[in-house]
């Protein structure tokens, strides 16, 4: 801890008459794993580091939802006792995070998939259950839509679904999703919206000739109204589902999970957002969630390595471990074997890799 | 030495010369009560020495632990070889990182050599003697304070002023926090504020139309550039503010002026406490009880009479923030009712008007300055309101004076950009500053503005 | 004939009117405290009927063999790596022995809260005598059976639609006819920090999180405060600097509460190199938002001392110092200590400065010093309401219910203090 720290700390307990343990030696090294980062991750982590400090000698960690940018970035700030030892992301790191991390000394990361969470377009249980394509998708939510000639755009026309495709029902558009800032909508852009981008053909043909225009084609989400960004609430986006049944709303597997008999997950390509269906890879959109660890912690700081192995842990993120309770999609049998071996040799980041 | 040990050592010298220094004021006049012959009460000459024990010492130990690691870290790397004291800055510090964390037994990046280890073990003799001068400085400080103060006690001295003195400066001292937390404020928004406007040029983010920080969220995604024009969210944080102002003004204005001329003064013990209940109850308490209850309500009331009304709409926020100012308005336009001289109203129902005329000709008109004045600054707890607007308000950043769709406000996206997925330095996290900067602008004219114009109206009856 | 007479004619025919008006306006007046007071009571209505089920968990009753074998493998007793689930899965597996097959057995054992084996483990760490004995424990069951024996679970609705399977649901009603299971006071609430799993959760992290902090910025903000209250009250002379730090001080009371923790986090954070989610960085930023509240209050307190009582003592020889700290501030305090216990219970409620200073978290460990990591209780309420299991929609209401204890608590204390400070010189 700091001088100024320790300057205020006395301050404080000077005033007030010493009234409960004191400053407490403040010059003891840090006795707990610190998470922070993405509040995807946050269910999934904060179950873990439960059951690691309950069953274990060591303290529970501390974990921080700040969200995968802020997470990473407090992240590389530095090694040693005052920053993080874990980052969650919703995200793979970014070449450019990586940099920030090396200029400030942390050289080694290690980068552990923890499984996949499967996005959903929801709405309340009582309203008709939707089918759709992720064309549906991405005509119904782009900011721009290819017009009938070729290279021709359009602003976005629909209004109800059944205009965007007939066999939909005639209820208006309005879908609750997250804010730009979020690693959920970057992963349901990325996997939905283009996915039904790619329908048109001479939208897809961009991509290979100009890829900035296809992602702007593809990536950009109305902001007529249609489509509302409903922050990272996700229970409230629940609840705003069942008070108003015409709504959609985009949120992770775990809430459709846990709100069983409040809403219900719209059929994407054919295929309902199950368990079962999502760790088989049919449903088509779902995306992997991750940790970084810094190696250099690894064994300075108590309790790490068996966070770690407890992450790590058939029990924990199994196919049938606890993390699968929660809503977290397990990797196939294979992935898992290699990524728990590779945290157990603590393999760093190779920046090809990105 | 521990520091907390050497404060309270500093304690006890303090209570020592305390009674030192009385002791030697009453024994100059031969003991108590023996008359005036001391300038002072004794006390104050036994202040005059804690005083001078105690400050010069907590003063030296203040800037001794303030430069001490710069001093130290200086010498350490005095200390180290010629190879290390060569490389860049930045691998200085990372060097010198890893010899702190070596040195409290703590994470180690890179690899320890042999003169990394000696430099730790200097690093931590460097402290350890620190320590001691320190301890051996403050308390011979304290003694030698303590001593000069006590040989300058003699009938005369003039100890009262001296104390006196030194409270005063404490007191100017803590009525100018006040000052630096401003001060603090503003640079702490200023620097990235700045930063980002030169990224996004600062006639774009206060005139621009379209606020849609849709930035790409990796390099290789480039998706559309965002735009950074502030207008849509400042329409709607006024969206929001003026439904509030239309529910709680009026509200609380007649409440005030029913407590204040009609209520038994029973009735007003009971309902007065109960109101600023409402204005003790949390904004996140009120910001789920927007977005839970109020806005499903509205939303299927406006569906039952044909108005389509968004799950988020800017009523819900609204309604529910006008609500939680209730208490602000009505107590201030207690306030400013009160302050209103007796032998006015007196006048007037003198004259014959009934009370409501006495009120809205006579009372309202002499305290309209007043009132005027707290709505502004309800006007600004409003805008700058949180919670319930992060909770019930949604964020699409509509450019509408519909109460029924969806708005955002500066607030709002101040938490979304800093507590998103995004890469931290990118505009997006940049533009966050530049709002609080905007935010606490607004609302330092506000409440300047309400603020005079309160203190001018209440010196007219003065 | 006369004009007096013709004005008491006019009075008297617009006198209905009048009245009429100032029924209206009465009426009015009354409808609008009336609405303030109303949006509280329905306010509360909502509040305890969401949050007070939360205050009963049902219980499981379990005889549970603490076999030597499984615990004490070497003769030792070993607390951390023995089994204590399989003991209490042993003991579920005897009551219901109809679950055949791994995974039935599986969704039997979801009828058990993970602290089960906990509890176990905690009670041979204090009776280690027990060892080889069957003991009878009450032990928290899981949350879904929680929310089935509340009626939160519709048991009706097609099975695939709720968290529990029907097979589940016949062992819970069995259980239940069988005597096993029983609702009691929820003391976990109160003694636990927090946790993912609902039937563990409490908000003693969080109530001493908000504890510490608020110890930080009362010791803080009350001295300083009431310094400073004095200063500009009595001594300052009239000049710039007076006025700058006046209407600083209005101003601050009225920045947005967001603001500060933009400032928490520049300089405490940022610049100090203070811990993320400490109390004392908390305690700092309440400390500077609750400030100009005990300032403002404070110089309010002041000034209603009447100027006889501060000739009287000028008159008598006192210096302006001594009036001040021997007579005008035991006077004022009343009304100095109302203002400082409005501004620590806005302190307690405030949040949105908090989630820029690293309080969103998750801390299982109940904080024993201003620098161990802590939540606080608005904080805890806010991830509590973005946790998907439901159990948590009730418990968000609960924590809700006990913030508003404490804050009712404080301001009745205010006004109590208030009505003694009311005092006619």
């Amino acid at each position: 801890m700091s001088t100024s720290a320790r300057l205020i700390t006395l301050l404080v307990a000077g005033i007030s008459a010493l009234a409960f343990a004191g400053p407490s030696s403040a010059q003891s090294g840090r006795d707990y794993v610190y998470v922070v980062g993405s509040s995807t991750v946050y269910p999934f982590a904060t179950v873990v580091a439960e059951r690691f400090g309950r069953g274990s000698e060591f303290k529970t960690p501390k974990i921080e939802s700040t969200g995968s940018g802020g997470g990473l970035k407090l992240f590389c700030d530095g090694v040693g006792v005052d920053f993080p030892d874990v980052a969650n992301a919703s995200r793979a790191i970014k070449a450019s995070e990586v940099e920030t991390c090396a200029a400030h000394g942390v050289t080694e990361i290690v980068e552990v998939k923890i499984g996949y969470d499967g996005i959903v377009l929801a709405n309340a249980l009582g309203a008709p259950a939707m089918k759709l394509s992720r064309a549906d998708i991405f005509m119904a939510l782009a900011k721009e839509i290819p017009g009938k000639g070729e290279g021709e755009l359009i602003a976005n026309p629909y209004t109800t679904w059944n205009e965007v495709n007939p066999e939909l029902p005639a209820i208006r558009i309005e879908v609750l999703g997250p804010p730009p800032t979020s690693g959920t909508r970057d992963a349901f852009v990325e996997l939905a919206m283009e996915g039904g981008c790619k329908t048109v053909g001479w939208v897809k043909a961009l991509k290979s000739t100009n890829k900035n225009q296809f992602k702007a084609i593809c990536h950009t989400i109305r902001e007529d109204g249609a489509f509302i960004e409903a922050g990272e609430n996700d229970n409230l986006i629940v609840q705003k589902l069942q008070a108003n049944p015409d709504a959609f709303g985009i949120f992770g597997f775990s809430f459709l999970d846990q709100n069983m008999e409040k809403v219900k997950g719209s059929l994407i390509d054919g295929v309902a957002p199950t368990f079962d269906d999502i760790a088989a890879g049919d449903y088509p959109v779902s995306r992997p969630l991750f940790f970084y660890v810094k190696k250099a912690h690894v064994d300075v700081i108590p309790g790490l390595r068996g966070f770690l192995r407890e992450f790590t842990s058939e029990r924990a993120w199994g196919e049938e471990g606890y993390l699968s309770d929660r809503g977290l999609i397990p990797m196939p049998d294979k992935e898992r074997l290699t990524i728990a071996a590779n945290v157990r040799d603590l393999k760093p980041l190779m920046l090809a890799e990105q | 030495m521990q520091s907390t040990t050497l404060i309270l050592l500093l304690a006890l010298l303090a209570t020592a010369a305390f009674f030192f220094g009385r002791g030697r004021s009453l024994s100059l006049v031969g003991g108590p009560g023996h008359g005036p012959a001391l300038h002072s009460l004794p006390g104050y000459y036994g202040y005059f020495v804690a005083i001078w024990c105690v400050l010069p010492a907590l003063l030296l130990m203040s800037g001794w632990m303030l430069l001490e690691s710069r001093v130290v870290t200086a010498l350490v790397i005095a200390g180290l070889p010629e190879s290390y004291q060569l490389m860049p800055e930045g691998q200085l510090n990372l060097l010198i990182n890893n010899i702190q964390n070596l040195a409290s037994g703590d994470v180690v990046s890179v690899a320890v050599d042999e003169s990394m280890q000696a430099a730790a073990t200097e690093l931590n003799g460097y402290l350890t003697k620190s320590r001691q001068l320190l301890a051996a400085f403050a308390l011979g400080l304290a003694c030698l304070g303590g001593a000069l103060a006590w040989r300058r006690i003699d009938r005369d001295f003039r100890a009262r002023n001296r104390v006196e003195a030194v409270v005063r400066w404490l007191l100017i001292g803590a009525s100018s926090i006040a000052v630096l937390t401003t001060i603090g404020i503003v640079l702490s928004v200023l620097f990235e504020a700045i930063r980002f406007f030169q990224k996004v040029p600062a006639t774009e983010f206060l005139f621009g139309t379209t606020w849609s920080p849709q930035t790409a969220i990796r390099a290789d995604q480039v998706g559309s550039s965002g735009s950074f024009g502030a207008i849509p969210l400042f329409a709607g944080t006024m969206l929001i503010t003026s439904i509030a102002m239309v529910i709680a003004v009026p509200i609380g204005l007649m409440t005030a002026i029913y407590l204040a001329e009609y209520s038994t003064t029973r009735v007003r013990g009971i309902a007065k406490p109960l109101l600023e209940v409402l204005a003790g109850i949390p904004t996140v308490v009120y910001g789920f009880f927007a977005a839970l209850t109020v806005a499903p309500w509205l939303r299927s009331t406006g569906d039952s009479v044909g108005i389509a009304v968004s799950s988020e709409s800017a009523l819900a926020a609204g309604l529910v923030m006008g609500i939680m100012i209730i208490p602000l308005v009505s107590s201030l336009s207690d306030d400013a009712i009160n302050a209103v001289p007796s032998a006015m109203r007196d006048g007037a129902l003198g004259l014959g008007s009934t009370r409501s005329e006495t009120m809205t000709k006579v009372i309202l008109p002499a305290a309209l300055p007043g009132i005027v004045g707290g709505i502004l600054l309800a006007v600004s707890r409003a805008i700058g309101e949180t919670m319930i607007v992060v909770m019930a308000a949604g964020l699409a950043a509509n450019l509408t004076a519909n109460p029924f769709e969806a708005v955002t406000t500066v607030t709002v996206q101040i938490v979304t950009l800093l507590v998103g997925d995004q890469e931290f330095d990118s505009a997006k996290t940049l533009a966050a500053f530049a709002l609080g900067l905007m935010l606490f602008v607004v609302t330092l004219c506000l409440n300047v503005l309400g603020i005079s114009v309160v203190r001018k109206y209440r010196e007219q009856y003065d | 004939m006369s004009d007096t007479h013709s004005t008491a004619e006019k009075v008297a025919a617009g006198l209905g009117r009048r009245r009429r008006k100032e029924f209206v306006f009465r009426t009015l007046g009354m409808f609008a405290t009336g609405v303030g007071i109303l949006f509280l009571a329905v306010f509360f209505a909502t509040l305890i009927g969401n949050g007070a089920s939360a205050f009963k968990q049902t219980f499981m009753k379990l005889e549970v063999e603490l076999s030597a074998d499984i615990i004490a493998p070497g003769g030792e007793l070993d607390l951390v790596y023995a089994d204590f689930d399989g003991l209490t899965r042993a003991a579920l597996r005897d009551k219901l022995p109809d679950a055949s097959g791994r995974s039935q057995r599986r969704e039997m054992y979801r009828l058990l809260s993970a602290g089960a084996g906990y509890q176990v483990r905690d009670f041979l760490k204090a009776n280690p005598h027990t060892l080889g004995t069957t003991q009878t424990f009450w032990v928290p069951a899981a949350s879904n059976v929680d929310m089935l024996m509340k009626g939160n679970i519709d048991a009706t609705i097609d099975e695939t639609l709720r968290p529990l399977s029907d097979r589940q649901i016949a062992w819970i009603r069995s259980l239940d006819e069988a005597g096993d299971l029983e609702s009691r006071f929820n003391m976990a609430l109160f003694t636990n920090g927090d946790s993912r799993e609902p039937e563990l959760a409490g908000i003693k992290g969080a109530m001493m999180g908000s504890l510490f902090m608020l110890l930080v910025t009362i010791s803080l903000s009350f001295p300083i405060g009431v310094a400073a209250a004095i200063y500009l009250e009595e001594f300052a002379p009239k000049n710039r600097w007076s006025d700058l730090i006046e209407v600083n001080i209005n101003n601050l009371a009225a920045v947005p509460s967001i603001v500060f923790g933009l400032l928490g986090l520049a300089v405490f954070i940022n610049w100090m190199s203070l811990p993320r989610s400490a109390p004392l960085v908390g305690g700092l930023v309440l400390t500077l938002l609750t400030l100009p509240v005990i300032i403002i209050a404070s110089r309010a307190a002041i000034k209603a001392v009447p100027p006889s009582i501060r000739e009287a003592a000028l008159g008598l020889g006192a210096s302006q110092m001594q009036v001040v700290f021997h007579h005008v501030m035991p006077l004022a305090m009343p009304g100095m200590l109302t203002g400082t216990i409005i501004g620590m219970s806005r302190a307690l409620g405030e949040s949105a400065p908090l989630l820029m200073i690293g309080m969103v978290a998750f801390i299982v460990d109940v904080p024993t010093s201003f620098t161990d990591p802590a939540s606080a209780l608005p904080v805890q309420i806010y991830l509590w309401a973005d946790s998907p299991e439901r159990a948590f929609a009730e418990r968000t209401s609960a924590a809700i219910i006990v913030l508003l204890a404490f804050l009712l608590l404080m301001n009745l204390a205010a006004v109590i203090l208030r009505r003694r400070m009311e005092r006619k010189w």
